[in-house]
Formats: structure tokens, sequence, C-alpha cells
């Protein structure tokens, strides 16, 4: 297709779209991208006037696409056993010695991306990560049970965009720990990560993620889990001036389970989003959500959760989705919207939803005890979304702590 | 150490607010222990939140100060570290924060306002063990968030450790015999007693008088409509426990 022919598939590019759909028309042909590229086309960057995009808008945040400021610092470092793929905005630089039971798969054209349609930022990542010249794609085999922690490290200071895309096709039995950084640094970053687990396959992931506050960065998974697999994810969202973390997980195979945590901390001038999407499709699946968030002046929390239980292959589920979130100050804003759609007849499906403010007598208390306000705030607030990072990588677990208290403290101080 | 004086103070805004304190006098010098007995609704808890700097109420005349120094004008903080220090008759609940994290935390804000060293791990660990066996505080019961979980006796004990940590200058204990059994009165007792020290102050406020059978008193105010009506030594409270408040009252009035 030529590059006019690709404008006209969209109605009215911006600025940053007509970029994106040049950087796409400049990569080699290759039909599974193409497909991608037309499901991105479909809506452009995500804008308000799409459902599932209403709280989040790409389109206006991101009008043209500028090189990122300087790249903030990297919210965790790896642990010293771990295998650590950087990329760098442009490029995977896979570690010269992989671990038993991983393995890089060598292919030589694009894989198909699933829910293409549903996910436009993962169908423009998947678009415009090939493996022709560049490798911004990567494919894994897990083929055991994998006793070191894969580090995904990505960062890509001062660049204007950054598209990636890695698969894990993780072998039946085999297992794996995955701990992503996201440090932004680009512009605009858009990166798809995929994890397809065969029986009794066992992944956990942990995510970090920060930003500038004139970055736009988009982090989607697709999660497939057979039967008796079993996925824990655990993420850190500090925002950007627009960040989606999106999940989308199907059950392929019965008495799977999944648990995803979030925990998300907005200051003035970010925005986070965790978006996510279950589908059991396969009988006496556990799914347990729980997404915790703190906001401030002028931030912005955005939570969406769908459980999607079918009639026949959704019987004997058990999930339960629960978001809570911490208003710190006038002028920060939550929205939230948690939604099941269940058709079985015979499951157990619960969510809860709140959003408050710090119990001002816990303030008080701790006052009198000496603690100053942001000492006292920043203490509470840590305590309240320490729960939802029960699950992280033991090796992260104090970065994580870090990161909550910088991001508390420097409240207390603009 | 502490002297109030003419202290007039509401709550509520607008049309709602109440005045609740008014004009109330008291010293109470270094060294001593006194106690404030009064019906309910006479102002003794508003009286304890004004003088730590809880927000909600309005001082419209008077004042309060600590060593010559007005509270008043202090954020709360600024008061625990100066050295006051109040026994809150509900202990508040902190979800998540263990008591050991938040008592170092505590007292290492408060030495960090006057310009100290912190306190080291192992100088804090040694010291939480030492007046938690004297309060029959365990080990474990320090891992625990504060107040999360605990008995009403449990939150008051807590309380006293925490005090005992802190060392403070001027102790405010608002009716920390309520909740108590007799053996637990008796432990916090134990533990009030042993702080009683030549520079430091202590306000008792309590509806009864068996606090005071173990807490000796240098004075005794009894506090009803916002003021001080009577004052006197320990042979007051024991006038109180038998006559009642009306019966005093009624000879004020």
């Amino acid at each position: 297709m030529t590059l006019e022919e690709l404008k006209g598939r969209f109605s009215d590019p911006t600025p940053a779209e007509l970029q994106l759909i040049a950087d796409y028309a400049a990569l080699p042909e290759d039909a599974r991208r193409a497909r991608a590229f037309e499901a991105f086309a479909e809506t452009g960057l995500p804008h308000r006037r799409l459902e599932a995009w209403k709280w989040t808008d790409f389109r206006q945040a991101l009008p043209t696409i500028e090189p990122g400021a300087r790249s903030p610092s990297t919210p965790v470092t790896p642990p010293e056993d771990a295998s650590v793929f950087r990329f760098d905005g442009q490029a995977w630089h896979v570690p010269e010695t992989l671990p038993e039971g991983l393995r890089v798969i060598e292919a030589h054209e694009g894989q198909a991306y699933g829910n293409a349609e549903a996910l436009p930022l993962g169908a423009l990542a998947a678009a415009l990560s090939g493996k022709a010249q560049k490798t911004n794609a990567l494919q894994i085999e897990v083929t055991g049970p994998v006793e070191t922690p894969v580090f995904l490290d990505y960062g890509a200071a001062g660049r204007e965009t950054a598209f990636s895309r890695i698969s894990f096709v993780v072998r039946e039995d085999a297992g794996l720990d995955v701990i992503e950084s996201h440090s932004g640094g680009a512009g605009f970053s858009a990166s798809v990560i995929e994890f397809s687990l065969g029986k009794s396959a066992r992944v956990s992931r942990t995510l970090a993620q920060t930003a500038t506050r004139d970055e736009a960065t988009g982090i989607t998974a697709n999660v497939h889990l057979d039967e008796r697999a079993s996925y824990t994810q655990t993420a850190l969202a500090m925002g950007a001036k627009v960040a989606r973390i999106e999940t989308r997980l199907t059950y392929g195979g019965e008495e799977a389970q999944a648990t995803m945590n979030a925990a998300y901390l907005a200051s003035d001038g970010y925005h986070v989003d965790f978006t996510s999407h279950v589908r059991h499709d396969a009988q006496s699946c556990v799914t347990r959500q729980l997404t915790k968030g703190a906001v401030s002046d002028g931030g912005r929390g955005v939570f969406q959760g769908k459980f999607m239980v079918p009639r026949v292959s959704g019987q004997y589920t058990d999930a339960d989705m629960q978001h809570q979130a911490l208003l710190l100050e006038d002028g920060a804003e939550i929205f939230a919207k948690p939604e099941l759609e269940i058709y079985a007849d015979d499951v157990e499906c619960a969510h809860g939803n709140t959003s408050g403010q710090l119990d001002e007598s816990a303030l008080f208390y701790m006052r009198q005890r000496g603690l100053p306000y942001e000492e006292a705030r920043a203490l509470l607030t840590e305590a309240f979304i320490a729960e939802a990072l029960e699950t992280s990588h033991a090796s992260v677990r104090e970065a994580f702590k870090d990161l909550s208290r910088q991001f508390l403290r420097k409240q207390g101080q603009d | 150490m502490l002297k109030i004086d003419n202290l007039t103070a509401r709550v509520g805004e607008g049309e709602e607010a109440k005045t609740i304190i008014k004009g109330l006098s008291l010293d109470v010098p270094a060294g001593e222990v006194h106690a404030i007995m009064g019906p309910n609704g006479a102002g003794k808890s508003t009286l304890s939140y004004i003088l730590t700097g809880r927000d909600g109420y309005e001082v419209t005349d008077g004042g309060a100060s600590l060593n010559g120094e007005d509270l008043l004008d202090m954020e709360p903080e600024e008061r625990a570290a100066k050295g006051v220090f109040l026994s809150f008759q509900y202990p508040v609940e902190i979800p998540g924060v263990p008591v050991m994290t938040f008592v170092r935390a505590a007292m290492n804000a408060q030495r960090k306002a006057r310009g100290e060293e912190e306190i080291s791990a192992p100088d804090f660990i040694k010291k939480a063990r030492e007046v938690g066996a004297k309060l029959k505080i365990d080990a474990e019961m320090l891992k625990r968030p504060v107040n999360v979980g605990f008995s009403g006796g449990e939150k008051k004990r807590l309380e006293i450790f925490q005090m005992m940590m802190l060392e403070p200058h001027l102790a405010i204990l608002d009716e920390t015999d309520s909740g108590l059994d007799i053996d637990a009165l008796k432990t916090v007792a134990d533990g009030v007693n042993a702080l009683r020290s030549p520079d430091r102050a202590m306000l008792v406020i309590t509806h009864y008088q068996r606090l005071l059978d173990h807490i000796q008193p240098d004075k005794v105010h009894v506090l009803a409509k916002g003021r001080i009506i009577k004052s006197g030594g320990p042979e007051l409270a024991e006038r109180l426990e038998k006559e009642g408040y009306d019966g005093i009252l009624g000879e004020v009035a």
C-alpha cells in the first residue's frame, strides 16, 4: 500500500498520526503487521469518543510527536541473577547467555496479533515491531521452569517514539518470573507483551512504570492461559502525560487462575489508566484482581475492569474485582468503571469500588506523636497501596516502597 | 510548665458554633500530677484536643503556654516535639503501619525537629523491649499494625507504651482508665508512676476515682460547663466519689 493509500484509511489524521503512518510505510511489507496496522487505522490514536477510551485520550494528549525530555531514572534495578533484555527504543538487546529453559525463537516473519481491533495501542506497537531491520520484536520460548528472573529494561531517552513487542510461549509445566522496568524517555512509547501459557505453566509478571509528564505511554499485555495455568501480575505505575496499562486475559483451559494486582500514584500533571479485560472462556477458572490508587491535586487515575463470563464456557467461574482509591487532595480525579458481564448461572463473581480520603483522625493521631503532616500522609498512603504490591517479585519490593515514598514526599514539597 | 489562662474556645462553624470552654484557667507546675474530673460534656476531651492542636476548635479568648511558649500557635507535630503527649480516649487504628515502625518514625521526627540525632535501630529495639516488658506488651504485639484488632485494654496499654518511649514533658491522659480491667489498670498506673519526675507535668482526665487510687494526684480540679469550678487536694476526688458531681455543682452554684 502506498503512503497516500495508507493516509486514506484514517479519517482526518493528526500530525502525530501522519508521522506514525510514515513510520509504518518505511518498514518492509508484512501481511501480519499490515493487519495490525489496519486495525489501528480503524480508530487512529484512541480518543474520548471511543467508549473504552473516554477517560484516556491519546489523540488529544499527543497532537504531534516530540522527542522525550531526559529519561527519568530507572524505577527498579535488575536483581543480580536476572537475565536482562534491554529495549533502547529501537531494538532489543538480548543477553549473551540465557538460563536453562529459555530460548529466543528465530523467525523471519511477523506474528499475528490477537484482539487487535480492541487494542489500538497494542495493534500499533505490533504493526511497528518487525524483525527485518531492527529487532524490536522478540519471541521467546520457555521450555521448563526457569529459576532466575527475566528483566525487561525499557528506556528510550530522548527519542520521539519507541515501539516494541515481546512474546513468551510458555510450554506445559514451564514457569517464569518476568520483571519489567518502564522508564519512558520517548515522546510516545507503545509496547506489547504477550504470554501464552500451556498446561500447568506459571508466569509471574511484575511491572514498574515511570515517565515525565510530557510523554505518552501505552503498555499492552495479551495473556492466554491453558488448563491449570497460573498467572500473577503486579504493577506499580506513576503515569505520564497520558499512560495506559492494559491487560487482556483469556482463559482457554479449565481450572486456570490469575491474580492481577496494581497500584497507581498520580501527582500533578500525571494520568494513569489501568484497564483490563478478563474473558472466562473455560470452566472453573479463578480470577483475583485488586487495584489501589492514590491521586493528588492535578493528577488523574483511571480504572476500568471487565470480567466477561460466557453462558456455557464460563460455568463455575470464581472471580473478584476490587478497586480502592484515595483522593489525597482537592483537585485529584479518579474515574472507575468496574464491569461484570455474566451469562453463566453457576458462578461466584463479585466486585467492589471505593474512593475516599485519608482518615483525618488517623492523621491527627500520627501528628500528635510528632510526625509532620506530609510524613503521616506518606506512611498512610504507602500502607494503603502496599496490599496490592504484596505479590510483586521479592527482589523489587523494596524498590516499590522507595518509589511510593518518593512520590509522597515530593508531594509535600510541591 | 503548663499554663492555661482564661481559655475560651468553640467547636463547629457559623450558626452551629458552640462555645465549650468558657474562660478556663489552670497551672500545672513541673513535677506535679493534676487530675481533671467532671461530668460528661463538661469539656474534658475538648480541652485535651485544644492543647494538642486538633482541627475543628477555635480559640476565641485566652491562651495556653508550655514553659512560656505559646502552644496554640504551633502545629500538632511541633507541640509533640516540644514534649506534649496525649494518651487518646479512643486510640486510632492505623492499618498497615506496624507499631515499631510508627513509634520509631515518631521518635525520630521529634528528635529531628529538636535538632537531635536519630535513635539507632538497635538502641530503639532495646528500649522498646524494656518498656514493653514493664507494660506486659510482647514483641508480637509490637509487630502488628497500630491499634488494629487490639482490645480496648491493649489500645490503652499501647498509648502508655508510646508515652514511655517518647518521654514527654507534658503528658495528658484522657480517660486512660476506661476499658481497662483491674490488672491492666494497675499495669498502666505503674507505667505512669514510673514516669513521674521533677521535670515532667501530667494532666490526668478521668470520670472516676479509681484511677486516682493508683496515680496519686497533687491536685484535683473539677471541670464543669467549660470552667474549673473547684480545685483541691486528693480528698476532693474522694468527696466527688461519695457525693457525685451534683453535690459539688450545687454548692458552687
